[in-house]
């Protein structure tokens, strides 16, 4: 009877926790919205010019020339020169676990004192009155992954988030988006725990390090099948498998419930990554910063594995050193064009131009001989990371159905000189740079003149 | 030997380059100064330029530029171009020292072999500023010119600006930091040309003022603090906060300090006081971040506030080894509000004028003829340079990264070591 009593118990408990810190999101109120003879681009490969967009209940609902709606509660925008595009999605941010201002009682995006820290959920993390979500947002960004740094092995879980600012992390977070188990290779964590005499010191020690927390995870899992599959009269008498936060999340992983997104620079480390992964039978989802990428192109097209890079960030490590500029282009081109690209940020500036950082990556693929259209190069900032965060049935393009997060631009969103006017999530105006509307975190109130908000353009 | 070491220009002359005229024909070329752009063409001889005209000019070889822009070359004003290649790798950076402050030079440690200077260049950076790494102290070293010609010889001037930063500390008080260098200002005050006459001189000097041997100054220390007030030399602050700004400008006053703010997020706040003294300001347009309570004024429309308060701008970019990347950032800068020629301007004549590099940063008769020919708006991140002349020489503008480039889109089937 004690035994029976366990066992509700832990299923309780087991019920419990996969519900955990489940998303309350609730969009703003959305409108029916009639933009008019804008330039689309759709996050699908197509470029559509002097077209209708129309958007209502949240949705996309129809884009074609002249659409024509006999409803009078439809808000027409003119869009005639003005252009249009997916939501702003990045794949890469530590929004709200470095949040502004970056002082260390609330810098809390890794938790470096362990290799291996798979527990943690960068989640758990979040503040949510970072100021830096509503610059992103008038940068176009719509949904945004955060994930933890890249000190350890295992970094812990990422979280994908609309980018409307409320009060609690759970009603910012994306509905039903799986997580993303980050992982790190190379200088980072063999120089965090190489400086402290531990394991791991060299990329050897890396590998191990991974690879042991696999053949764990794997034995965890082969006990709660082996537990799931005994008869019900077994389990009366037999508790669970004690529980483990860690292994939750690598099983996780080797369940195909948890995307794996990698920081990783080197393409000979990229390759043994993919090797790795084929050994303990996971998929990679993405490769992130990857300035070797373009050395391995066509073996991460085979794998289906993108790639989040940089337009041209170099230098700051050896492992960075061997930039080009056409990285994400070649990413992108590779095996006839069924490489996946990524452009993210990594940084709470870039967030906020990640179309400049298209533009510039875009330029530099021509430069180098491609021949890659503005409707391509803006998957690489809504259609892509979609993908990657698992989130694409749902949004990073416009397409009829999916969510009605759509940015309309001053002007060609590849030039410097275009700004994000409008901003809809969900198909509720969340940003409008004319009328000043959009949100404004606590921390900015009355800060530095208690009249006014911090940043009032 | 002080005015030496403030005023040795060293400019060398390619010799063989006099030999024949080049004219740039039909660009639309801005000049870096305060002026519309104008179809002309530009004649030069060796590394001079001779002309710059809206008629048509003749030279020995002729460079087709319609349909594309010309400005000056871009010349960043806060980089380690040269003395920095990797950052995580301690070895491969000497910005800074352990025994000098101010007197600490980094001209000699510039490696014109760096990948750093191809990179800019071929992005359309013809010079910089080199600046030693910045260590919360008020005054710390000098900052060099240096043109990215890639001459083994280093082409540039030694020591054109002190350095020095005030603001928000870990431990210890922004007080201090201010008390220390108006006490180093004081020191370097009394100093006259007697104390100076010799090394030993400038020893008892320091013996004399206590805080002088409390932070154990070297006399190199001292001949910079006194080039400072004496040479009228650039001193770059890099600081944040309104209030700061503020009391720098008092001090400013009180020493005739020839003051360049560097950062100076919450410039906005007391632009006016700025623009009345005439304080030219480095500011990193992208920078709208509130990344320490130092900075929670900054704003994306910094750049135009402090244009339109009358303010010399510059620019930089906060991450390194893209220097050239103040392009884009004038970019922004002009689609947040600034004026186009201003922002031209701020890449070029703007820090010319404020580091008193002589005969750059402008296109004009007699001026060095560094120039860049762009494919577009050079303003566009997007858009790359199609020539590049440093003192009149057609500069190459392959890079490490143009090359791998080439090795790896390179489909033969053969392994890329090959290729």
């Amino acid at each position: 009877m004690k035994k029976f009593f366990l066992l509700v118990f832990s299923l309780i408990i087991a019920v419990d926790s996969f519900s955990a810190f489940e998303s309350t999101y609730k969009p703003l109120e959305s409108e029916k919205v009639l933009f008019i003879n804008g330039n689309i681009l759709d996050g699908e490969g197509n470029e559509l010019l002097d077209t209708d967009l129309l958007i209502g209940n949240g949705k996309i609902i129809a884009l074609g020339k002249g659409i024509s709606i006999d409803d009078k509660d439809v808000k027409i925008i003119d869009a005639k020169n003005k252009w249009i595009t997916p939501g702003i999605i990045d794949i890469h941010s530590h929004m709200g676990v470095y949040p502004a201002p970056s002082v260390r009682t609330s810098s809390d995006g890794n938790e470096a004192t362990s290799p291996v820290t798979a527990e943690v959920w960068a989640e758990h993390s979040m503040w949510v009155q970072d100021p830096q979500y509503a610059l992103a947002l008038k940068g176009g960004i719509t949904t945004f992954h955060v994930l933890p740094g890249s000190a350890n092995l295992f970094g812990g879980r990422g979280v994908t988030v609309k980018n409307l600012q409320r009060n609690t992390i759970q009603s910012m977070k994306y509905p039903d988006a799986k997580h993303s188990l980050k992982m790190a290779c190379g200088e980072n964590p063999k120089r965090v725990y190489g400086n402290r005499g531990q394991a791991p010191s060299t990329r050897m020690g890396n590998f191990a390090g991974y690879r042991k927390a696999w053949i764990e995870a794997e034995n965890y899992l082969n006990k709660l099948e082996a537990y799931d599959a005994k008869s019900d009269e077994e389990k009366m008498v037999e508790s669970p498998p004690k529980r483990d936060l860690q292994l939750d999340t690598l099983s996780d992983v080797l369940k195909d419930e948890i995307l794996v997104h990698i920081h990783c620079y080197r393409a000979e480390e990229m390759a043994l990554m993919i090797d790795v992964a084929k050994e303990f039978n996971y998929k990679i989802t993405a490769f992130h910063h990857g300035v070797e990428a373009y050395k391995i192109a066509d073996l991460l097209a085979d794998n289906g594995i993108c790639g989040a890079l940089w337009a041209d960030w170099w230098g700051f490590k050896h492992e960075a050193y061997d930039m080009v500029q056409a990285n994400i282009a070649i990413v992108d081109q590779a095996r006839d064009g069924k490489g996946c690209a990524i452009v993210h940020s990594d940084d709470e500036r870039g967030i906020q131009r990640l179309n400049q950082e298209a533009a510039k990556a875009r330029a530099a693929g021509n430069k180098a001989g491609y021949d890659i259209s503005k409707a391509r190069a803006i998957n690489w900032i809504t259609s892509n990371p979609a993908k990657a965060a698992g989130i694409y049935d749902e949004t990073g393009s416009l397409v009829a159905g999916k969510n009605a997060d759509v940015v309309l631009w001053s002007g060609d969103p590849f030039s410097v000189y275009s700004l994000a006017e409008q901003v809809f999530i969900d198909g509720a105006l969340a940003f409008n740079r004319n009328t000043g509307f959009g949100p404004v975190s606590d921390f900015d109130v009355g800060i530095v003149d208690p009249r006014e908000d911090r940043v009032n353009d | 030997m002080i005015k030496i070491i403030n005023c040795l220009a060293v400019s060398f002359i390619s010799i063989s380059a006099f030999s024949q005229t080049i004219v740039i024909k039909g660009g639309e070329i801005y000049t870096g100064l305060n002026q519309e752009s104008f179809i002309g063409d530009i004649l030069i001889e060796g590394n001079t330029i001779l002309e710059v005209s809206t008629k048509s000019l003749k030279g020995d070889v002729v460079v087709d530029a319609s349909n594309k822009i010309i400005t000056p070359g871009v010349i960043a004003p806060d980089t380690q171009i040269g003395i920095l290649e990797i950052g995580a790798i301690s070895e491969t950076r000497d910005g800074d020292s352990n025994i000098y402050s101010m007197g600490f030079s980094v001209y000699d440690a510039i490696n014109p072999n760096s990948t750093l200077i191809p990179w800019n260049r071929s992005n359309g950076v013809t010079s910089a500023i080199t600046l030693p790494d910045f260590n919360w102290d008020p005054l710390s070293g000098m900052a060099s010119f240096l043109l990215l010609d890639g001459s083994l010889r280093v082409n540039g001037m030694p020591d054109v600006a002190l350095t020095g930063e005030i603001g928000a500390l870990s431990s210890g008080s922004r007080a201090e930091s201010l008390i220390l260098l108006r006490d180093l200002l004081e020191f370097a005050s009394i100093l006259d040309e007697k104390d100076m006459a010799s090394s030993k001189k400038i020893s008892e000097a320091i013996e004399d003022f206590e805080i002088a041997e409390l932070m154990d100054l070297q006399p190199r220390d001292v001949i910079a603090l006194y080039n400072l007030l004496n040479n009228n030399l650039p001193l770059i602050i890099k600081t944040n906060r309104a209030s700061d700004i503020l009391k720098l400008i008092d001090i400013k006053k009180l020493y005739g300090l020839n003051l360049v703010l560097m950062s100076a997020q919450e410039a906005t706040l007391v632009a006016n006081e700025i623009a009345e003294n005439n304080i030219p300001v480095i500011i990193n347009p992208f920078d709208n971040i509130p990344d320490s309570f130092d900075e929670l004024a900054s704003n994306i429309r910094i750049a135009a506030s402090l244009e339109k308060a009358g303010i010399k701008v510059m620019f930089s970019e906060s991450r390194t080894h893209n220097y050239h990347l103040i392009r884009q950032g004038a970019g922004n800068a002009v689609a947040n509000g600034m004026s186009y020629t201003g922002a031209i301007m701020a890449l070029t004549s703007n820090v010319a004028e404020s580091f008193n590099i002589p005969e750059r940063g402008r296109l004009q008769q007699g001026m060095k003829a560094d120039l860049v020919i762009w494919e577009g708006d050079p303003l566009e991140p997007s858009t790359f340079p199609s020539k590049v002349y440093i003192n009149g020489n057609d500069m190459d503008l392959s890079t490490r990264s143009s090359r791998l480039t080439e090795r790896y889109i390179d489909k033969r089937d053969l392994p890329n070591t090959y290729k």
